[in-house]
């Protein structure tokens, strides 16, 4: 433990967090907590500690479920007082990051890349994870831990978003979060104990991840694709827009260069005291040029769906390759 | 004198007694002051068209004597330029009337004033300057202006009016301005001119008289206390005051002055008078005793009694009172039928004078007196043949008199009697329409529509053909929104038979009489039972009434021409299509023809007529009552539309009404509440004018639940249809709306307003549930708010439920084909409870239309899919990969700005040629690429493939790798240029 703390400390900021450590009574926890809330979204704590590049979460507790709606409210102060009760029960206590519930991996958004940039910013090693309810319906248990890259970090210090500013960092959608490997540990009592359960419980009747129908999900997904696409393409009009009046302006400003060019030299000529050179951009004010956080953001997003339908597909793909063969067998044999 | 006082109460009590017909308050004041002096006040009221001139003579002319009193010369000449000016205005009065006395008396009274002060060099030494020089002024301009009038002043000169001293004149003449200004404060409460007329006359009078007894105020109050309302009292106070101020100034004798035109001055109460000044010296007696009457007395009575038509203090009620004297006279008198009817005439146009505005409606009395009078009038004319009524009759021409030739009268029945049916609608757009009172008001329909007959069939052979339009036009307005119910009981094909028939019937009318309970009134049915079981009430208030009520219900009887209603509307439009000149009509007459076969289920002839008239191209460019009428009668062509089942038809009728969601205003039925702003008073007012009568009104809800009945009809299976189509459009937006609507409601219970039926319906609709959507469209409460509205309910239940079943059938085989391979079509028809050729011919069609990729197998008595439809994960995807193409273009487009190409400005100059180099530059790129992929071999290639397949504008699925290799080539392509 004592070294966990010296790591802590010493540890570089790149290299903070290789995997992380996800103890089973978390996971469980966490859908214990999405089951209860049902469809809305569902945020909590995540407590742990880090060791080496380790991350351990070892418990967690979520966030009361209407706390938005009650203005007495204090977030921090239930967040301290849950933690002080925890360290008495001697549980890991130390904040690590939070988690959050998502449908088909809908989940980058400003909102969460806000509350993790908070989080990183104050402790270096925090992490987010994912999970998604519907996922683990379907027999996948779906959850992933993603950090915001020290480029995104840098970025976001300055809020600059500027197209000149993410050219200059190299910034892109694929480079908004780091996704960190995920381990799913139990001690061997646990371990033991589910050994037992299996020896001594009936087994699940069924699985459902052998489903093959699978277009439902694959429709829900290339719908939330085209809203996505939909909305990049109106966000890269816009700064197509944009351009075309950077562009506008510039010309009306080299014409009004030329003009008084033109307009000194005359006076020059006719041995007039030429007219002093004004600062352009006072007479034209630059344009703003709009955010592209946006534009990350809806880019990562679709990113994530395409990951998501890739995987599902393939999946589903071999799934029916699975079925068919089954299929013809049983054909073979009825014959 | 003092008898002349006595004279004077007599009179006046006399005045009171004739008038205690419901006399107002308000008028009492003026009455009491009429002693026994009318002449003035009859007098005025004759000359009341000049009123205004010689009112405003007569201020200057008193402002100058005051000024005379206190010798101010220079104000005298200012008030003496006044003068002039005013007479100049006042000259074509003057030059109609002749030289107002008072002016030529002022004017010598002024030319002696003057000469006197000229005379008099001692007063004009110890003159201001400024006087003097006046005064020289003023004797030359008098002198020269005088000469003008020089012979209307040796006339006066020869026969002045008695020669009055010239204060004691002036002083008069100010005190009865002075009242005049005073009484007007009294009139503008009164509203009544004339009273105020009477009582300065009477005021004057008084003084005169006062003055003449040597009594103080007392008399004053004894004479006021006599016959003053108390009420009056209080206005009288400060004026009594000031005169009895004035009079003790003065102390002089003050003579009663001589009125202008009457030549011999109180020296009785009576005196003889030619007719033309003193016939209503009291109003009940008309004319004097001795007096002859005769048709020329009456007529020239009759001028003078309208001269005063129209003028602000006109007490109208008055009038009436006047003509009907007037008309009593002259029936008592046998004064023969023209000049009745020229008394009639005038009479019913002061009744429509009687109110104040026009936007009011009359009083329910006035209206009874009118629809009377109307009677009479119409019962003379019919009665006398020989009479000519016409506008075109001038004045002149008329002839009351002789009974040798045909009587003349100027006038218009034609235009009264639409005036009529105006105040009419009026009346009933201003009672509330859920009172007893509106019925009361629709029994008298039933008269206007009989004098609307009787008026056509006096016309109908006197006036042109312009003008029997006008007539029928007016019948047509009472027809055309009545439903005939003699037309269900007679089926469709016996009345095709009928046809001619009937054609005959008109010729020689009154065939049925028994049908015309149902023709007059057939919408009202309901409410006329209910208003004939409370008659003894309305009896009780209007005695009357029930007499000519009865009175007219056997002319009705009588005259009535009961014909079918749809022939004669049948003949009537015709007539109007054509013989109307003026467009308007024409343009009613169809509408109206359109309306009444709508309702009477001829769809097909009042959709040829619709059609065939283009009404739809040129009706935003007609007024609004013609709009109106438009909308109503779109809306009719709708609901006979769904009742015959051309769905689509009917829901394109009804579109443009119900989109807005105004069809309230749309179909003038009552004013919406607007949001965003205020109506303007005027405005409201104007569209209070156009609504509706109530029992004209076409129900809004039967309206509303036919429209959306039938976009569920159409939309549900387009719906069905057009699932995936990104390109798909809302056939009805309210429709739409309704639905979005439901949707948003968190728990949705049973329906239970219309809406809420169509919209459960529409639910079970979609996924092929016909019965349940008949279950809720015919449910027990739609029948009770709707379809019980129809004429013909169980037909168009009938013809739902078909509809429903085969829309439903439709939708079925929309969304869920994709799950069969094949159907049996007597499945389905033992599904949706139809018959199998019904089945087979619904989805032949559809197949023929394409709208169903499948194909009949008649062996088997099944449909058989092709299954050719995409998936629905498939047209996801190609929705996918068309809004990603879109993506890419405009990322394309950002590229091009990055490369300097810029949109709009840049092109218009340089724009062909850096489009060129641009288009060289990718030519440049691809080439190079190629060439990079022979060095580099086959791997590179295909990648330089795949690039120029990009370049096509080809698949976006990998688009993003291609995407970017275009845009490192294009970069390194303008680098090198550069």
């Amino acid at each position: 433990m004592a070294s966990g703390r010296g790591s802590r400390r010493t540890t570089e900021s790149e290299a903070t967090v290789q995997y992380v450590q996800l103890d089973g009574l978390v996971v469980l926890n966490i859908i214990k907590h999405c089951e209860e809330v049902g469809s809305e979204l569902s945020q909590g704590v995540l407590l742990g500690l880090l060791i080496g590049n380790c991350l351990e979460i070892t418990n967690c507790f979520p966030f009361p479920r209407n706390a938005l709606d009650d203005p007495d409210f204090d977030e921090m102060q239930y967040q301290m007082e849950m933690m002080r009760h925890l360290r008495y029960v001697n549980i890991d206590h130390l904040h690590v990051g939070w988690y959050q519930s998502t449908f088909f991996g809908g989940f980058v958004s400003k909102a969460l890349m806000d509350s993790q940039f908070q989080y990183q910013h104050s402790l270096d090693e925090s992490v987010v994870l994912i999970y998604d309810p519907l996922k683990t319906t379907q027999g996948y248990l779906s959850v992933k831990a993603y950090r915001l890259t020290p480029q995104t970090m840098a970025i976001y210090e300055t809020m600059d978003f500027s197209p000149e500013n993410i050219k200059q960092t190299k910034m892109a959608f694929s480079k908004i979060f780091d996704e960190v490997p995920v381990v799913i540990k139990n001690s061997h009592l646990v371990n033991a104990l589910c050994l037992e359960i299996e020896e001594i419980g009936p087994p699940t009747e069924k699985y459902s991840f052998l489903d093959l129908a699978t277009s439902s999900v694959l429709e829900k997904n290339i719908k939330l694709l085209m809203d996505t696409v939909d909305e990049l393409s109106q966000d890269s009009n816009k700064f197509h827009n944009h351009y075309r009046q950077v562009a506008k302006q510039n010309q009306a400003k080299q014409q009004y260069v030329q003009k008084r060019h033109q307009e000194n030299a005359a006076r020059t000529a006719k041995g007039e005291v030429a007219l002093p050179e004004e600062d352009i951009n006072k007479l034209f004010k630059p344009l703003l040029p709009p955010s592209r956080l946006d534009n990350l953001l809806l880019s990562g997003q679709i990113k994530s769906y395409c990951e998501q339908i890739n995987q599902y597909s393939s999946q589903g793909l071999g799934k029916l390759f699975f079925a068919e063969g089954l299929q013809d067998k049983k054909q073979v044999g009825t014959i | 004198m003092a008898s002349r006082f006595f004279g004077a109460g007599s009179s006046s009590s006399e005045v009171e007694s004739s008038s205690d017909e419901e006399e107002q308050v308000q008028k009492a004041p003026g009455r009491t002051f009429q002693f026994s002096d009318e002449e003035e006040d009859t007098k005025r009221i004759v000359r009341s068209a000049k009123d205004k001139r010689f009112d405003e003579l007569e201020t200057i002319i008193k402002q100058l004597r005051n000024h005379k009193k206190i010798k101010d010369m220079s104000k005298i000449l200012e008030s003496f330029d006044e003068l002039t000016r005013a007479m100049k205005k006042a000259n074509n009065v003057v030059e109609k009337e002749g030289m107002p006395r008072f002016y030529v008396r002022c004017l010598v009274e002024l030319e002696t004033f003057i000469n006197e002060c000229w005379a008099d060099k001692d007063g004009r030494k110890s003159m201001s300057k400024n006087n003097s020089k006046s005064l020289s002024t003023m004797r030359q301009k008098v002198r020269k202006y005088n000469k003008d009038f020089e012979k209307d002043i040796t006339t006066y000169m020869e026969s002045p009016d008695a020669d009055v001293p010239d204060e004691v004149e002036g002083s008069e003449s100010e005190e009865s301005a002075d009242e005049a200004s005073f009484s007007k404060d009294v009139t503008a409460k009164a509203s009544d001119f004339q009273k105020a007329e009477a009582e300065e006359s009477s005021d004057d009078d008084f003084w005169g008289s006062s003055d003449e007894s040597s009594s103080s105020s007392s008399t004053d109050d004894e004479a006021y206390g006599e016959n003053l309302a108390a009420k009056f009292l209080k206005k009288t106070g400060p004026g009594t005051e000031k005169r009895e101020k004035r009079k003790r100034e003065k102390k002089e004798l003050k003579v009663r002055p001589e009125e202008e035109e009457v030549e011999n001055d109180g020296q009785g109460e009576w005196t003889v008078v030619t007719p033309g000044a003193g016939m209503v010296r009291e109003r009940p007696k008309m004319f004097t005793k001795d007096q002859e009457i005769t048709v020329e007395a009456v007529n020239k009575k009759l001028h003078e009694i309208l001269a005063a038509r129209g003028k602000k203090g006109t007490d109208r009620s008055e009038q009436i009172e006047l003509l009907t004297e007037l008309m009593k006279i002259s029936t008592a008198h046998n004064l023969g039928n023209g000049m009745l009817v020229k008394i009639l005439f005038s009479l019913i146009m002061s009744v429509y004078d009687y109110n104040p505005t026009v936007s009011l409606c009359m009083k329910p009395e006035m209206w009874q007196k009118l629809l009377d009078l109307v009677q009479d009038l119409l019962q003379i004319l019919e009665g006398n043949p020989a009479i000519v009524i016409n506008e075109k009759v001038m004045e002149e021409l008329e002839n009351l008199e002789s009974t040798t030739e045909e009587f003349r009268v100027r006038g218009c029945v034609l235009s009264m009697i639409e005036r009529l049916d105006e105040e009419f609608t009026k009346m009933l757009q201003a009672c509330d329409a859920h009172s007893t009172e509106y019925i009361d008001r629709l029994k008298d329909e039933k008269m206007v529509c009989c004098i609307i007959e009787k008026l056509y069939r006096y016309l109908e052979s006197r006036v042109t053909s312009a003008d029997l339009c006008r007539v029928y036009m007016l019948r047509i307005n009472h027809m055309y929104y009545k439903f005939d119910y003699t037309t269900i009981a007679r089926p469709a094909d016996e009345k095709a038979a009928e046809k001619p028939l009937e054609k005959e019937a008109v010729e020689k009318p009154l065939e049925k009489p028994l049908e015309k309970e149902a023709v007059e009134k057939p919408l009202e049915k309901p409410l006329e039972k209910e208003a004939e079981e409370k008659p003894p009430e309305k009896e009780a208030e209007a005695e009357g009434s029930s007499g000519e009520e009865t009175k007219i219900t056997e002319d009705t009887q009588q005259v009535e021409v009961v014909v079918d209603p749809s022939v004669l509307m049948d003949e009537l439009c015709k007539y109007i299509y054509a013989k109307d000149i003026t467009d308007r009509i024409r343009t009613r007459a169809i509408l109206c023809h359109i309306y009444h076969h709508a309702l009477h289920n001829r769809w097909f002839e009042a959709r040829d007529l619709m059609m065939m008239s283009h009404l739809q191209d040129t009706i935003q460019h007609s007024d609004i009552p013609i709009q109106i009428l438009y909308n109503r009668t779109m809306v009719q062509l709708g609901l006979c539309a769904f009742r015959h089942a051309s769905i689509q038809d009917a829901h394109n009728c009804l579109l443009d009404i119900q989109s807005g969601g105004r069809a309230k205003e749309l179909l003038a039925q009552g004013l919406l509440m607007q949001r965003q702003q205020e109506r303007r008073p005027e405005q409201e007012k104007l569209e209070k004018q156009r609504q509706m009568p109530f029992h004209m009104h076409i129900n809004l809800e039967l309206l509303e639940c036919v429209y959306l009945v039938s976009a569920m009809l159409l939309e549900i299976p387009y719906m069905a249809a057009h699932e995936f189509d990104p390109r798909r459009r809302m056939i009805s937006k309210s429709f739409h709306h309704q639905l979005k609507i439901a949707e948003r409601q968190t728990l949705t219970g049973p329906p239970e307003s219309m809406r809420e039926h169509v919209v459960a319906a529409s639910k079970a609709m979609k996924v092929g549930d016909w019965q349940q959507c008949t279950e809720y469209i015919l449910s027990d409460k739609m029948n009770v708010k709707v379809w019980n509205l129809f004429p013909e309910t169980d037909r168009v239940r009938e013809m739902i439920r078909q509809r429903i079943q085969e829309e439903s059938l439709r939708t079925y085989l929309f969304t869920y084909s994709s799950v069969y391979d094949s159907l049996s079509l007597v499945t389905l028809a033992e599904q949706f409870r139809m018959e199998r050729g019904l089945v087979h011919s619904v989805i032949s069609k559809m197949i023929i239309n394409e709208e169903l990729m499948a194909s009949m197998d008649e062996p088997s008595q099944s449909v058989v899919m092709h299954r050719t439809e995409p998936s629905r994960l498939q047209s996801l995807a190609l929705q996918l990969s068309e809004k990603i193409s879109i993506l890419v273009e405009n990322n394309e487009k950002l590229l091009e700005i990055k490369q300097g190409i810029l949109p709009g400005t840049q092109r218009r100059d340089g724009g062909y040629q850096q489009r060129g180099y641009g288009g060289d530059k990718w030519a440049d790129g691809g080439q190079r690429n190629y060439q990079g992929g022979n060095r580099r071999g086959g791997h590179q290639q295909s990648g330089g493939y795949r690039n120029r397949n990009q370049q096509d504008g080809g698949g976006g699925g990998g688009g993003g790798g291609g995407y970017q290799r275009r845009n490192q080539d294009g970069g390194q392509g303008y680098g090198r240029r550069n």
